[in-house]
């Protein structure tokens, strides 16, 4: 393998489709001002659910799968600004993704064809091949893998925007849409592409989901999401998309993404290592491939967890060192909720947001700071500050980590 | 130049969908229950690695991992348990599905759903700490995980990478998406699968025997389907291939291992393996199985194992994806 030289790497548009506006522009304004888009639930009953809240996009959308329409807008605003002229073979894409769904009674039918109705002749709960064979076809039919697979997200992208450069689908959970900014950086830097869309969607406000988090223990009872306040009692799930355009050539761009870095906890598998170093090595490593020792402000992964939040911050002290004590932190989670396959880079519009219109955005709903938790936050309103560079984190569940540093263009 | 080698390599599969799974033991037994198959067949190819490589803690901290995933998608035993006890009067309830079904399911039914779990519960069984990536891939999406672990690498981000892919098609939704789509009838045959390879810097002037993986890269396949010619997509992952070993073109390699997305793609691959390469030897992993993301990987290693025995020798695995994305990987092996 021959590593080239390595290029850098400006952002030269960004764009989000979120529970607050249809746009990221319209979106700032609104968490500037401290706004917070969690609601109660009204698109299906969630009666007995763990969590009966959540940051959803309750607007008219023509996709069954939501994941298509949030992610279209949020690249087209990005797109738009981007005013990009590359050739097709030299453009890729890059989406953190999970996979759409398909409808309630699909999946019941299917799993009724594979091991029979309770109680019926013949039904022993095992996958039973020859039953599938016979009973599977009417509903296979409705499961269409190019419509709810998580790569149909990119593949669409790329044919919207003409992007016969790579098409790569990241299925990292809650880290997804960093490391798809990663992979994209990336490539830029070796030179296979000279631009990319990338960026993540999350539409996890699905029965499904929630069940397999609530299962967890790890939603918010209140419905609530207070990342680093003293009462904060798990997350909430939110959704929306949040892409950028990535290029080597600078253009007007004010900011450039200067530094990637990622880890595996190798620890447990929903709870982080509760030192934290594996996320601290992944804040590290992305510093020194920045060539920073500091910044001046954290977009953190902040999920409203009462250990991770606390073990984050432990590990933002731990690599900052008395630096932590000027670096401004919020985590966008307050606000919109938790995004999952779209929450890195969602973390990454508002590291973007900090540099390049000096203005941090709150913590929404944090009003008690946990002692635990203790680093500047911004609470309450969005704050005015002169930012040089900014490191936006995301920890997956499983213990997969990746750290972003953005950085204003000298 | 960085030569990448090939340090070791392991695979479990391609089982059929009436072959016995493998039941073999896991460094932590309890973690089977969250695993998906996917993510056990992964964990089973990754733990015969670690093992061979003998490495220590520190060493395991700091190597990378990067999986091409298909959907991992839980068992339906416990999505069924789930679903039954959401019915009321024949019909499926949601609030009953929030007051029965979530009792009546396994507490760690979403360790199975996601992808990601294919990748993470081998690195936490093997302690790996490094950089990593779980690719979704629906067949030559692995070829990309087998590239960033080698460009990881290459650019010293670590000095070992674990890289391959694990996937289920005998799962019954992957079966009802095959079923639909076409790909059962016109003769995939489903699969299960795990392929893994460790790459490592080797030193600048090779050892003889040393397997060197040159160059990976995955295309896109322009959102063109499989029964389109896809020649000039090829080409593409071909030359971005190259052009990371750092080489303008390609000898005839000796063996050309093909990792297709079924029949449809297999015609393809030999047909442009035929008109490029008349005189190399062409296998087709597929014939075994369509083990789907795991199929470059498993590919990769036919080619590793046949350079083992040929001194000197060269060969090229091709995948094709049911997008119509392409991958190219070039191995070649150091002469004494």
């Amino acid at each position: 393998m021959t590593p080239p030289a390595r290029r850098s790497v400006y952002v030269r548009g960004v764009g989000a489709f979120t529970p607050l506006a249809p746009t990221w522009s319209a979106t700032v304004a609104q968490l500037a001002d401290g706004a917070c888009a969690i609601r109660e639930i009204t698109a299906f009953d969630a009666t007995g659910f763990p969590c009966r809240h959540a940051a959803a996009i309750d607007r008219e959308l023509p996709d069954e799968d939501r994941r298509m329409p949030y992610a279209r807008a949020a690249a087209r605003e990005a797109w738009m600004q981007a005013r990009l002229a590359v050739a097709s073979a030299r453009l890729g894409v890059f989406v953190g993704a999970e996979s759409g769904r398909g409808r309630w009674a699909t999946v019941l039918g299917l799993a009724r064809a594979a091991r029979g109705a309770p109680g019926a002749p013949g039904a022993s709960g095992a996958f039973d091949h020859a039953r599938f064979a016979r009973e599977a076809r009417p509903w296979a039919d409705r499961i269409d893998a190019s419509v709810l697979s998580p790569s149909a997200v990119a593949v669409a992208l790329a044919h919207e925007v003409g992007a016969h450069g790579p098409v790569e689908t990241v299925s990292l959970a809650c880290a997804s849409g960093s490391a798809a900014i990663v992979e994209a950086a990336r490539a830029i830097r070796l030179g296979e592409i000279d631009a990319a869309l990338c960026g993540g969607v999350g539409a996890d406000v699905d029965p499904l989901m929630l069940a397999g988090f609530g299962l967890l223990g790890i939603l918010s009872p209140r419905g609530v999401s207070c990342p680093f306040d003293a009462h904060r009692d798990g997350f909430v799930v939110g959704e929306g998309a949040a892409m950028l355009v990535l290029s080597a050539e600078r253009g007007d761009a004010v900011v450039e993404l200067a530094g990637i870095g990622r880890s595996l906890d190798a620890h447990r598998l929903t709870a982080p290592d509760p030192e934290g170093s594996g996320a601290a090595r992944a804040m590290s490593a992305a510093l020194a491939d920045a060539g920073l020792a500091a910044v001046d402000y954290v977009q953190a992964h902040g999920t409203s967890t009462p250990l991770n939040d606390r073990i984050e911050v432990a590990a933002i002290r731990r690599v900052l060192g008395a630096a932590a004590d000027r670096a401004r932190v919020s985590s966008s989670k307050g606000a919109l909720g938790h995004w999952v396959a779209g929450a890195g880079a969602l973390g990454a519009l508002y590291a973007y947001h900090a540099i390049a219109a000096g203005e941090i955005l709150p913590t929404a709903n944090l009003r008690t700071p946990d002692p635990l938790c203790d680093v500047p936050h911004v609470i309450g309103r969005a704050v005015r500050a002169d930012v040089h560079a900014a490191l936006a984190s995301s920890f997956a569940f499983g213990g997969a980590n990746s750290c972003l540093v953005l950085r204003r263009c000298g | 130049m960085i030569r990448v080698v090939i340090a070791h390599h392991a695979a479990r599969g391609p089982y059929l969908a009436d072959a016995a799974p493998p039941d073999e033991p896991l460094a932590n037994p309890r973690a089977r229950k969250m695993m998906s198959r996917a993510a056990y067949l992964a964990a089973l190819a990754l733990a015969d690695v670690m093992r061979a490589l003998g490495l220590s803690a520190d060493e395991r901290a700091r190597a990378g991992y990067f999986l091409g995933v298909g959907g991992s998608a839980g068992s339906l035993e416990d999505v069924g348990a789930l679903l039954d006890a959401s019915i009321i009067d024949g019909a499926f309830s949601l609030p009953a599905f929030g007051d029965r079904g979530l009792p009546a399911c396994n507490p760690l039914l979403a360790f199975q759903l996601m992808n990601n779990f294919t990748m993470c519960h081998g690195a936490i069984l093997e302690g790996l700490g490094g950089p990593n990536g779980a690719l979704f891939s629906r067949g030559a999406g692995t070829v990309a995980a087998i590239a960033e672990a080698a460009h990881a690498v290459a650019t010293g981000e670590c000095e070992l990478a674990i890289a391959g892919g694990a996937d289920v098609a005998t799962h019954p939704v992957t079966l009802a998406e095959l079923a639909r789509d076409g790909f059962l009838a016109r003769g995939l045959v489903p699969a299960d699968g795990a392929g893994l390879i460790a790459l490592r810097a080797g030193a600048a002037a090779g050892a003889a025997g040393d397997v060197v993986l040159e160059g990976a890269a995955h295309a896109s396949g322009r959102g063109r389907p499989l029964d389109d010619a896809l020649d000039d997509a090829l080409d593409d992952a071909l030359a971005d291939a190259l052009a990371r070993a750092g080489r303008g073109s390609i000898a005839e390699p000796d063996v050309v291992v093909l990792a297709p997305w079924g029949p449809p793609a297999a015609d393809a691959l030999r047909s442009y393996a035929a008109a490029r390469f008349p005189g190399a030897r062409t296998s087709d992993t597929g014939t075994r199985g369509d083990a789907l993301a795991a199929s470059p990987a498993l590919a990769v290693i036919d080619a590793a194992r046949v350079l083992q025995a040929t001194p000197g020798g060269r060969a090229l695995v091709l995948a094709l994806g049911v997008d119509g994305d392409p991958g190219a990987v070039l191995l070649a092996q150091e002469a004494a």
